[in-house]
């Protein structure tokens, strides 16, 4: 295997330095894209040659490089919401060009396009992707009125959720373990404030939002659903900058400002819940009780030279729930991201990422020290990851680079105290290596047709010390028992991986507004998401793969049709049709017991998982009158043996039909309205045929033994808001600083949208003999209309 | 670790913003199985294996009771225990001057089932050690936000040496049996799990004093637990870990989080069984069957 990938590199390596001497007669322009407001990177700006006709984009640092034959040229800069800026440039020799961009006007709702539109929806290789900058995800009416970046997310096509409140997302069928979720290129392992109603990225820090939903870039690995990207501000670089709000669940607050003018800024945000200030004076009797929640995002960066950048960024959040003086339950993220940027030369740009994330959390329980139980659980990883971008010629730019992520897990620290005798039944930590390098190319063969393809090779190690347990074989569906057990030192190998995955995706363009893409993409996934509840817990188990456990693989197929309408490109559409495949999909025999067990890899089951559908997305960009409709239909089954009788069965997050539509009206200069509309085909779910009793209890059945055999109504929602914008003047005298007012209205018509039916005997206390009375109950998560009000400022 | 608790506890603390109501749904047709509900002990007193037949799920009306079975539990030594029809569908061993209880700890018991219609059922298991109830307690507790002024239970007991035992604690509150599900009482060792080994210790304090009834009044107040006057009786009943592993099933099928507890609610599914059919291998039965020894005592509540 190594072989080949050592012929691949080979390859590549001499067709690079091929292309070198080609161009050695060729001149290099690069340099880095911001805004001209607050020195923001400005990420995938178009940069477009007039006399070549060829153009090029800038990365997530707004670094571009554009290699052209010596001449004077015409260069336009453009990027959605900007002015475009256009340079006439005598290119000799290499030459550094840094650009800043103004936008199109500091009041949003004077949204005026002018000139060119970028086509990037079109013109690019990419696909089954969708960006959320941040100013679209603050109009979005949301729950509460906190502004939401996952919640925002599920409003695209392919994505899913398996009800409101829960945490997390399905993109394309995939579990919420499946997504690969990074701030800043730290992957977040629990991304949700209060089980899921809110998620832990703050809206005044972060920048931009992107989800891969396929044609993943062979740069990332490790998930095999979906990439949601999530980038945070730099901080304003020009001027000191505070945004914040009162909301009904939230206050925040944001600060930036330049550290050196132009060299160095950082930003600094915080949010926290204040339910448990508001409750205070009406609990005086439950002073220790408490339930908060946090975070406090930040970020500085230096610009040591021209080519010398570096990023520190950092996220602490936290949940905590406080039942008395001595007993509660916390639990949240750590994460940490240092990147350099290093320029070697104008044609290449390299990367270099340092990261450390953490997710815990701690349990505690007895009201006195002779009965106590304590309890907590990590998952803490270390990456390094350096990643070069070679432009090697404009029609071709060669990624190249790999990671390295050292993990622990701890399952469990726990003591238990009964009457004064302690026992301590922590579990073995588990170490794992997860290593990957990774070649790829974006290609532009013609005119017509480009393509970025790719290949990244994964390996991974579940490493000593530790003890690794051979299981025998069961009945499918139930408990293996442990067969044996082998102990292994420090560093000793237990059981290693590896996989190769190939990354494709072409653009076929059919005329300057359509074109054809299609992809297919291999991931590889080694550490699991181990959940046996409806929505996914905070205490939900990360498990790496072992002896026992082997890695999920996905196989993703996507084609789709793309194309822009109307003068200056107003309307973009496309429509796309997947097939997602995965192996080794963990699911768990009933009654299994995830927490704190040391046979829980006996307790596992493993499955095959399909998913196909089709994604139609149609998006309004400019005039008063804005948003997108986003309609799915698809289908998404698993395949276990040991359930459902080994047959097919549709996930709880299987939706037939899955409408989203969001819409933005601008009334007049101080108020405009947002709202979206839901709908989505009802949750499979199971029902029980029969009842019967046993030692007076009664206990539901199922007779066909099948999962998910039936369906619950569907669900739909609309929700509203209005955001007016506070007086620009005052006493005749323009305001130094801005606010506004969110008011909203969530679920408007206060329907009862079903999360699930639970069956159950009734309350009363039956007597021997008696007959025992059976209902069924319809939980609403959000069962009624919600209002929220919000109050925010800028200045 | 029981998440049940643990969530109970945090949907407490929770939002109050999900709303649930009670509503008629339709749901199919299925044929009947047969139901044994054999859990007998060493009291010494009518040992009674019921033979019922599923109902549909919204039929209120008691079982329909399956006569004329022919009921027998076997030990590994070979003796017969007979068990006789009394009443309807209820299959009665009463004990003798020869036999003052039922069964041995430490041997294997077989119990088989024929139909009148020729079909017939089996079941093995064996009765094992169960620990002693060493004494209970009431401790007063001051009215709080949520619960009234109050007397709560508490039974000791220590789990007996060596991993693997497993224990049904099954309380009486003035002579009536708790048989609610959220008052399944279950331990593996001195706690929760198989899993995390609470092994030779005292029970854990939530086992101790999952004793207490929680009853709710017509407004929905929690009442307390005991009263002045009241009685409690606690025994604790050894079953194997497969009866372990059946009624922590059991539990997580009936008592139902409600609210917003159904986002961490597991999804709807069958619990085990260790009957099967030996004639007719097709044939669906659910259902269970233990032998427990048994080990109780009782106190009054008294000022």
């Amino acid at each position: 295997m190594s072989k080949i990938i050592l012929q691949f590199l080979t390859v590549v390596a001499l067709w690079c330095v091929a292309h070198q001497l080609v161009a050695q007669q060729k001149v290099t322009l690069s340099g880095y894209i911001n805004d001209a407001e607050n020195g923001e990177a400005l990420i995938g700006a178009t940069v477009f040659v007039r006399e070549t006709q060829s153009g090029s984009a800038s990365n997530v640092y707004g670094f571009y490089s554009i290699t052209l034959p010596p001449g004077q040229y015409t260069i336009e800069y453009t990027y959605v919401g900007y002015q475009p800026l256009v340079k006439e440039i005598t290119l000799n020799e290499n030459q550094r060009l840094n650009v800043e961009m103004t936008g199109e006007s500091q009041q949003l709702q004077e949204v005026v396009i002018s000139g060119e539109r970028v086509d990037a929806n079109v013109t690019s290789t990419e696909m089954s992707t969708n960006k959320l900058d941040i100013q679209t995800i603050k109009k979005i009416p949301a729950f509460l009125g906190e502004v939401d970046v996952l919640k925002s997310i599920q409003l695209l096509p392919g994505v899913s959720t398996v009800g409101e409140g829960a945490a997390g997302f399905n993109v394309r069928g995939g579990g919420v373990g499946q997504n690969l979720i990074l701030l800043d290129e730290a992957p977040v392992y629990n991304s949700s404030h209060l089980f899921g109603f809110f998620s832990v990225f703050n809206p005044d820090a972060v920048k931009d939002t992107k989800l891969y939903k396929g044609a993943i870039p062979a740069q990332y690995g490790g998930r095999i659903a979906s990439l949601l990207d999530v980038r945070t501000k730099e901080g304003n670089s020009k001027r000191f900058e505070a945004n914040g709000g009162i909301g009904t669940v939230f206050s925040r607050l944001a600060l930036e400002a330049p550290i050196v003018k132009d060299k160095s800024s950082f930003i600094l945000a915080g949010r926290r819940s204040y339910i448990d200030i508001l409750a205070k004076p009406f609990l005086q009797d439950l002073d220790d009780v408490g339930l908060s929640f946090y975070d406090l995002t930040m970020k500085t960066n230096y610009n040591f030279d021209k080519n010398n950048r570096l990023y520190l960024s950092g996220y602490f959040g936290r949940d905590v729930f406080k039942f008395d003086e001595n007993q509660g339950f916390n639990w949240g993220s750590k994460t940490a991201s240092l990147r350099w940027n290093h320029v070697f030369n104008a044609r290449l740009f390299s990367n270099f990422t340092a990261v450390y994330s953490k997710y815990d959390y701690q349990l505690e329980f007895g009201e006195d020290a002779r009965d106590r139980f304590t309890w907590d659980s990590d998952v803490t990883n270390y990456m390094f990851k350096p990643e070069f971008t070679y432009f090697v010629n404009n029609y071709n730019e060669v990624s190249f680079g790999g990671s390295i992520i050292y993990y622990t897990f701890e399952p469990a620290n726990a003591v238990g105290i009964s009457d004064g005798e302690r026992i301590d039944i922590s579990l073995d930590k588990k170490y794992n290596l997860e290593s990957a390098v990774y070649l790829s190319n974006k290609h532009e063969l013609n005119d017509r047709l480009s393509a970025e393809y790719g290949l990244r090779y994964s390996m991974f190690q579940y490493l000593g010390p530790g003890t690794a347990y051979e299981y025998g074989e069961a009945v499918p569906g139930e408990r293996k028992p442990v067969v044996g057990a082998r102990e292994y030192d420090r560093w000793e190998t237990i059981q290693s991986y590896s996989n190769l995955e190939p990354r494709v995706a072409f653009k076929y363009q059919l005329n300057a507004s359509s074109s054809i893409k299609g992809s297919y993409n291999r991931m590889a996934q080694y550490i699991h998401l181990v959940s046996n509840t409806t929505a996914s817990n905070p205490l939900d188990v990360w498990v790496p793969s072992s002896n026992n456990l082997e890695p999920q693989i996905g196989d993703q197929f996507a084609l789709g049709y793309f194309r822009n309408f109307g003068e200056g490109n107003d309307y973009e559409a496309s429509a796309e049709v997947y097939t997602r495949l995965t192996k080794n999909q963990v699911d768990y025999i009933d009654g299994a017991d995830i927490l704190i067990n040391e046979y829980l890899e006996g307790e596992l089951l493993s499955g095959e998982g399909r998913a196909y559908g089709l994604e139609l997305y149609l998006k309004k960009n400019v005039g008063n009158l804005n948003g997108w409709i986003s309609y799915t239909l698809g289908r998404t089954e698993l395949q276990v043996e040991g359930i459902n009788d080994g047959d097919w069965y549709p996930t709880r997050y299987d939706q037939t039909h899955n409408l989203k539509v969001a819409a933005f009206y601008d009334l007049n200069e101080r108020i405009s309205l947002s709202g979206n509309f839901t709908f989505v085909s009802g949750t499979p779910t199971t029902f029980p045929t029969s009842r019967y009793v046993v030692q007076g209890i009664l206990i539901p059945y199922n007779a066909e033994g099948g999962r998910n055999n039936v369906r619950l109504e569907s669900y739909h929602r609309l929700d509203l808001s209005l955001r007016l914008e506070g007086k620009k003047m005052k006493k005749g005298k323009e305001r130094r600083n801005e606010d506004y007012w969110v008011f909203s209205l969530y679920n408007v018509y206060g329907r009862k949208n079903p999360f699930s039916i639970y069956f159950s005997q009734s309350d009363d206390r039956v007597s021997p003999g008696e007959v025992i009375n059976t209902e069924a109950n319809r939980v609403s998560i959000v069962g009624s209309i919600i209002p929220s009000i919000s109050y925010n400022f800028r200045f | 670790m029981n998440i049940r608790i643990l969530l109970s506890i945090l949907t407490i603390s929770m939002l109050a913003i999900a709303c649930e109501d009670t509503i008629d749904v339709d749901l199919k047709e299925a044929d009947p199985v047969l139901v044994v509900d054999a859990w007998i002990n060493d009291k010494s007193e009518d040992q009674i294996i019921r033979l019922m037949m599923s109902q549909p799920y919204f039929d209120q009306t008691l079982p329909p009771e399956v006569s004329g079975a022919t009921v027998t539990v076997t030990d590994n030594t070979g003796k017969v225990y007979n068990f006789t029809e009394q009443e309807t569908g209820e299959y009665v061993w009463s004990p003798s001057g020869a036999d003052p209880s039922f069964g041995t700890i430490g041997n294997e018991y077989t119990l088989n089932v024929q139909l009148q219609d020729g079909d017939s059922y089996q079941s093995v298991t064996t009765m094992n050690r169960t620990a002693q109830v060493d004494s209970i307690t009431f401790t007063y507790e001051e009215e709080t936000a949520f619960f009234p002024e109050s007397y709560i239970a508490e039974v000791w007991a220590r789990d007996p040496q060596g991993e693997g035992d497993s224990y049904w604690i099954r309380t009486y509150k003035n002579g009536v049996l708790l048989t609610k599900p959220q008052e399944i009482n279950l331990a593996f060792d001195a706690a929760f799990t198989e899993g995390s080994s609470f092994d030779g210790i005292t029970f854990i304090e939530p086992i101790r004093q999952g004793i207490n009834p929680l009853d709710q009044d017509e407004d929905d107040e929690f009442l307390s637990p005991y009263e002045l006057g009241d009685s409690v009786y606690v025994e604790i009943h050894s079953i194997s870990n497969e009866a372990f592993y059946f009624l922590t099933e059991v539990a997580i099928q009936t008592d139902r989080p409600g609210g917003f507890g159904e986002l961490f609610a597991q999804p709807l599914a069958n619990v085990p069984t260790n009957i099967y059919a030996t004639e007719n291998g097709v044939k669906d039965v659910v259902g269970f069957f233990n032998v427990a020894a048994v080990s109780g005592k009782g106190k009054k509540l008294e000022e």
